[in-house]
């Protein structure tokens, strides 16, 4: 099941504390900067972000009981976070 | 938009009988915060026994609006919409979080001409989109494509004909899975040819929104790319799964 970053949204602000979906990020393989509400989803055990240039693995969440499993990849511009009302 | 995201308790209001596979849930929710058009919620059911399921809604109502919308598709097999399409009554609690997310959203201060491009129920943050395009008076050149498998099977038909009538938006129409008599929409999936249509084109579009499920997506927006619509004009918000189902 293929979904976008957006669908994952509520998760991710769990994680970060933040919006993340106008967070932009910069794939460590192909170098494209997308918005993560741009990268696809994918709902396993974990979700899965992608790129959604070339479908490098952007994060791994994984959401267990009260405990929230994050992998991150890429350069993730936080701060982007923050500047957007 | 910041800070933790807490849930509360919402009171169903009104349910709203919208197509023989949806409805549009009216909620009452203390404090919420004001949406941008676009935004979800996060949803959460609670059993008697702790067995908690959650699920993300589109919301459907304006910023302006005074009562909280969602509008729900019931998903065969789903564990979470037919309760919401088939059961909740007025006077029913659950918890939702939000609004939720800042990539798929427009409000009228970007300005246009904008154009909205929906399968099934992803008219549904579209409709919020354009139902704050009213409030806000109109003035901006919108255009809503929604493409849907039947007549019967088109959300909002009604408030959709008004907006069109009243010049807030153009909207255009296509069934894929048959026509009612004297139908003039059109009648297939969505191409090349209908976004040209339906217009604007990549020149003047400054924004484009395209909601559905993950295959509506991906095959409007490879016709909007061959159109030659900047990829970075484009947001889009998919949803699953669907079997690969053509609304």
């Amino acid at each position: 099941m293929s979904i976008d970053g957006n669908g994952v949204a509520g998760l991710l602000a769990e994680v970060f504390g933040a919006e993340m979906t106008t967070v932009r990020r910069r794939c460590a393989d192909c170098h494209e900067d997308h918005e993560i509400g741009a990268h696809r989803a994918y709902r396993g055990a974990a979700v899965v972000l992608r790129c959604p240039g070339c479908g490098a693995v952007a994060a791994r969440l994984l959401a267990d009981g009260d405990r929230r499993l994050v992998e991150l990849r890429g350069t993730w511009e936080l701060a982007a976070a923050t500047a957007t009302a | 938009m910041s800070g933790r995201l807490l849930w509360r308790t919402v009171t169903v209001r009104e349910v709203v009988p919208e197509t023989a596979r949806a409805r549009t849930l009216v909620l009452d929710v203390d404090d919420w915060p004001r949406h941008v058009p676009g935004q979800h919620v996060d949803l959460r059911l609670t059993a008697e026994d702790g067995y908690q399921a959650q699920r993300s809604y589109s919301i459907a109502s304006a910023p302006e609006d005074e009562a909280l919308e969602l509008t729900i598709d019931l998903v065969d097999d789903g564990e979470v919409s037919p309760y919401l399409v088939e059961e909740v009554r007025p006077g029913d609690q659950f918890e939702v979080r939000g609004p939720i997310g800042g990539h798929f959203t427009w409000d009228a201060t970007r300005g246009g001409p904008l154009l909205l491009v929906g399968g099934g129920s992803g008219v549904v943050p579209l409709m919020s989109m354009l139902r704050h395009l009213r409030a806000r008076g109109g003035g901006i050149d919108a255009r809503l494509l929604l493409s849907a498998r039947t007549a019967g099977d088109v959300l909002y038909a009604d408030e959709l004909d008004r907006l069109s009538g009243d010049g807030i938006a153009q909207v255009h129409l296509t069934l894929t899975r048959g026509t009612p008599a004297g139908w003039t929409g059109f009648a297939r999936r969505v191409d090349d040819d209908m976004l040209r249509a339906v217009g604007p084109g990549p020149d003047a579009a400054r924004h484009v929104f395209v909601c559905g499920p993950t295959g509506f997506v991906e095959h409007a927006i490879e016709a909007l790319l061959r159109l030659g619509h900047p990829p970075q004009r484009i947001r889009a918000e998919r949803f699953g799964p669907t079997g690969g189902a053509t609304p």
